[in-house]
């Protein structure tokens, strides 16, 4: 028994899910249920003067067809999604503080549109059918009057002075306005700079892309006056505090059972207007009601990701050393305050890796006619590493000095740590420096030359860049793990977080199994369901092992202190003497012993029982090393990545095949954004440009290589099972990789910039507007191009 | 006005009075209950719903229930069937499992139904050929990576049913 910790062992839920017996919300049904359709906006801002329902409520199959008026006639609320999070240091505290001369702005988000429409595809009319077909045919016959008004869906437009103004309560379209870091120390350094590097960054809109569609059924029990919903989810618990408020109800009188969940990302940690929406719906016409978004419904509802504006400036001394920064982020809020994460995120981890002694930072949340935004992988680090690292291969291209000199120049050393950085975190662990070298060598850096003329041989442009990371774990900040130790042979863990394809059953199995000394068949994951569940934070920022997977060693601890004790009594010895011991309670005066299961049944419950909570924060910081090697075709712009590197420090990883996939697809998300990935609006009115899988450029398997990745630890003392964090580790480096990769490649050009994401037509644009304003291309030349 | 199909699924007989408007995806999940096969969009993009139709992956999305009339379709509920292994599992069932190349496991059917299509078809497809057979299928969890991996692992325990270990693919 033991040592499952560190295998990669295949995970244990797969079975049901090759077979096709997953349980998502969409494949359940529930008995008499009904079915709802949206009648949604079409404008992105406009007043409603009159619904009309007359048409839509007679249609065939048509059971109700409700609006927000009678929502709020049955007494209920806006949703509160709580954007401001617990800050990453201290967890007591609010990440923005609202003061007053920095207030917050936060309005309820009403699950339908009352008076005034803010983004495209909010919810205006529920429409209940016998059939989802028939519900769908009522939603076209809603009639209704709207008054289009002006939009602004650019973060700088919506802040410009005249700009149309969203809500009342927010003046300028601003949520919150505050400053971070040492202003005086930082100006102070920029007096001295030989270089000062100014760019501005723009981080494009980003759609969730979950493979499953939002789906939710809500039913209510009359009898017992308590209102289910089953939507899968980052986190019943959540879900469940935001629906008994909206619904103003008792937390008792809510339960949320979240079955298996089609990917997480982020966007689907806070509750949505639909969910709320059948819940009620299912009271109010005495059936169970079941909803499924299509694919253009998620193109429009489901939260979306980064949209965040940086304007960065960046000091150096002669020899490429940062003296200081400041930034200006500017965080797209959309159309409703639903998270202000994604900047309280970024702003704390500005500095990244490097030693930047001193650095200011203006975090601005700002509202648009557009999807509201949430948390999408990474949650604004990417933003911050892909700022840093442009500015970073821009100075080392100004200064003439060669990219990894200028990094090491920078790095923060081992000796420094901890280390605390200038906007307040304190690294605790990471070789920084290691990690670089390691990467690089992986990647035969040095080889790049010789791979580069054979690229230009075939008529192709080869870039190659590098660029470190660390992650600033925080989210949720609580926790709770139960574990039963049954005399029948088996061990019931229930967590408070729950997966959404990270493979929980499995690696929370292997902790406990060792902890435990059985054998990991015994243990059985329960999840995702707040009638078992009270407390938990889900499944997101690499919290669930670290959080979770601590609490479970706490728990396992306490289980055998307990079985001690009994085994103790059992031998009629001092617990001292007790030996546990390859999963044996054992005493050296006799040949008797007993397992922990054996144990269990000297409890007078025939069952040991442990939990265990924690509030707080628990840092530690996933860090690494990624390096990009791709080829351009000058003549179509097409970008194939050949190479992809990544030498990660996740900590222990719990189980290494997991981890491995948490970090390619974390890579995969990131290339998704580097190259292809943008949701377009029309800036002009707001309208929606590229709404499905037809016209937004998600990644397919024929778009990568094979990833080339490997990890490495320096442990971090913060927690028992030394967990880093793995799930964002792919994808924090990525899109700063990638672009300076692409920049690389075309800088025969001359070319030092190309916005993401770097499609083909931006990079074929991008290189014929520099071939007509330099005739002659300069030394390392690009190819002239002949048929191949 | 509803309309009579006879569809053979998974090997059994079936039949229902459905809207002619039914996709066969609709009636594979609501009148049969076969929850494996998923709707993940509505634009025939991404696999979510692959299944086999008389030998033959399709997208069960894009057919009428109505024009399978008569068809024999499979699927991921059984495809084991097909070529079951000692496990009683579809070898490219078992690689993905041992693969990990699934996360989520949303696209996991539909996957795998594609997939083992490609491998009755060619049962030696280089990467280059698995990643051009996949581009139908949409993975936002995996990167590929592991899909790939689990579909050489499964062609080489098909072709050397004694050797179903993962085989690693060259980078």
């Amino acid at each position: 028994m033991g040592g499952y910790i560190g295998k990669p062992i295949p995970r244990v839920e797969d079975l049901r899910f090759v077979t096709g017996r997953g349980r998502y919300t969409d494949d359940i049904k529930v008995a008499n249920a009904c079915f709802a359709c949206f009648a949604r906006a079409p404008y992105a801002h406009a007043l409603i003067h009159r619904i009309d329902v007359s048409a839509a409520a007679v249609a065939p199959g048509v059971i109700a067809v409700l609006t927000v008026d009678d929502y709020l006639a049955d007494g209920h609320k806006g949703m509160s999604h709580v954007p401001v999070p617990a800050d990453a240091v201290d967890a007591k505290l609010p990440a923005f503080k609202a003061t007053p001369e920095t207030p917050i702005f936060d309005a309820p988000h009403l699950p339908m549109v009352r008076d005034k429409v803010r983004h495209v595809g909010e919810a205006v009319a529920m429409i209940l059918a016998e059939t989802y077909a028939q519900a769908r045919d009522a939603a076209d016959l809603v009639v209704v009057d709207y008054e289009p008004l002006p939009a602004v869906v650019v973060t700088l437009d919506a802040m410009a002075e005249g700009a149309p103004q969203i809500w009342d309560g927010a003046p300028g379209n601003i949520c919150f306005d505050q400053s971070f870091g040492d202003k005086d120390a930082t100006d102070k350094a920029f007096e001295g700079a030989h270089l000062v590097l100014e760019r501005t960054f723009v981080n494009s809109r980003i759609i969730n892309c979950q493979m499953e569609p939002r789906s939710a059924i809500g039913v209510y029990d009359a009898k017992e006056d308590v209102y289910h919903l089953i939507a899968g989810s980052q986190g019943a618990v959540r879900q469940r505090v935001e629906l008994a408020q909206s619904l103003g109800v008792p937390i008792d009188r809510t339960q949320v059972v979240c079955p298996d969940t089609g990917g997480g990302f982020g966007p689907r940690t806070t509750l949505y207007a639909e969910q709320l929406a059948v819940t009620w719906a299912a009271k109010r016409v005495g059936r169970p009601v079941k909803w499924t978004s299509d694919r253009s419904e998620a193109f429009l509802t489901d939260y979306q990701g980064r949209g965040m504006t940086t304007r960065a400036a960046m000091a150096f001394d002669k020899k490429g050393r940062i003296l200081g920064m400041k930034t200006e982020v500017y965080g797209n809020i959309g159309g409703h305050t639903v998270s202000f994460v994604p900047v309280s995120n970024n702003y704390r981890v500005t500095t990244t890796t490097y030693a930047v002694p001193a650095a200011t930072v203006r975090a601005v949340g700002v509202l648009t006619n557009t999807t509201p935004t949430a948390p999408f992988r990474g949650a604004g680090r990417p933003e911050a590493h892909y700022v840093i690292e442009r500015l970073l291969d821009t100075a080392a291209k100004t200064l003439k000095i060669d990219r990894i000199e200028i990094r090491r120049r920078n790095l923060i050393p081992k000796s420094a740590l901890p280390y605390r950085n200038a906007l307040g975190l304190t690294y605790d662990s990471g070789d920084f420096h290691g990690n670089m070298k390691k990467s690089l060598e992986r990647a035969d850096w040095d080889g790049f030359p010789v791979r580069r003329e054979a690229s230009e041989a075939q008529g192709k442009l080869r870039g190659i860049a590098v660029a470190n990371y660390v992650e600033s774990p925080v989210g949720a900040p609580r926790e709770r793990i139960v574990i039963n130790v049954r005399m029948d042979g088996t061990v019931e863990i229930m967590a408070g977080t729950q997966s959404t394809g990270q493979g929980h059953e499995t690696t929370f199995a292997q902790v406990v199994a060792d902890h435990l000394s059985v054998d990991m068949k015994t243990i059985r994951l329960v999840t995702g369901d707040t009638r078992i569940i009270s407390v938990g934070g889900g499944t997101h920022s690499d919290r669930s092992m670290r959080l979770g997977g601590t609490l479970l060693v706490e728990a396992c601890a306490d289980i055998v202190a307990q079985a001690r004790v009994l085994a103790a009594r059992a031998f009629e010895r001092p617990e001292s003497e007790i030996v546990f011991e390859d999963g044996m309670f054992t005493h050296p005066s006799t040949n008797r012993a007993y397992s922990i299961f054996e144990a269990a049944a000297l409890d007078t419950q025939a069952m040991l029982t442990s939990a265990k909570e924690f509030s707080g924060r628990m840092p530690a910081y996933p860090t690494g090393c990624a390096v990009c090697e791709l080829e351009i075709d000058p003549d179509t712009g097409v970008t194939q990545i050949v190479r992809y590197t990544s030498i990660d420090d996740v900590g222990q990883p719990i189980n290494p095949l997991i981890v491995d996939g948490q970090v390619h697809g974390g890579i995969a998300q990131g290339v998704g954004q580097a190259l292809m990935e943008d949701f377009q609006v029309d800036p002009a009115t707001g309208q929606v440009l590229g709404g499905s899988f037809m016209d937004y450029g998600v990644p397919r398997a024929d778009h990568f290589p094979h990833f080339d990745i490997d990890f490495t630890e320096d442990p971090t003392a913060g927690n028992p099972l030394r967990v880093k964090g793995g799930g964002e580790s792919g994808i924090t480096p990525a899109t700063a990789v990638i672009i300076n990769a692409v920049v690389d490649a075309l800088s025969p050009y001359g070319i030092e910039h190309i916005d993401l994401p770097a499609t083909p037509m931006k990079i074929w644009k991008t290189i014929d507007e520099a071939r007509k304003a330099q005739k002659t291309p300069k030394a390392n030349a690009a190819p002239t191009v002949e048929a191949a | 006005m509803p309309i009579k199909v006879e569809i053979t699924v998974n090997g059994a007989p079936t039949s229902a009075e459905v809207e002619p408007r039914t996709l066969l995806v609709h009636y594979l999940r609501e009148y049969l209950g076969l929850t494996g096969t998923h709707v993940g969009c509505d634009t025939t993009q991404c696999g979510a719903c692959v299944v086999h139709a008389d030998g033959r992956s399709i997208k069960s999305c894009t057919a009428l229930a109505a024009q399978m009339n008569g068809a024999k379709i499979t699927t991921i509920e059984g495809l084991a069937a097909t070529h079951p292994d000692a496990e009683g599992l579809h070898p490219l069932q078992a690689a993905f499992r041992d693969c990990h190349g699934l996360q989520c496991g949303f696209c996991t059917p539909g996957m795998i139904m594609s997939g083992s299509a490609l491998l009755l078809e060619n049962a030696d497809p280089t990467d280059h050929e698995i990643r051009d057979w996949l581009e139908g299928n949409i993975c936002r969890c995996t990167g590929y990576h592991n899909i790939v991996r689990a579909v050489k692992a499964a062609a080489s325990a098909m072709r050397e049913p004694k050797d179903p270990r993962p085989q690693e693919t060259a980078a």
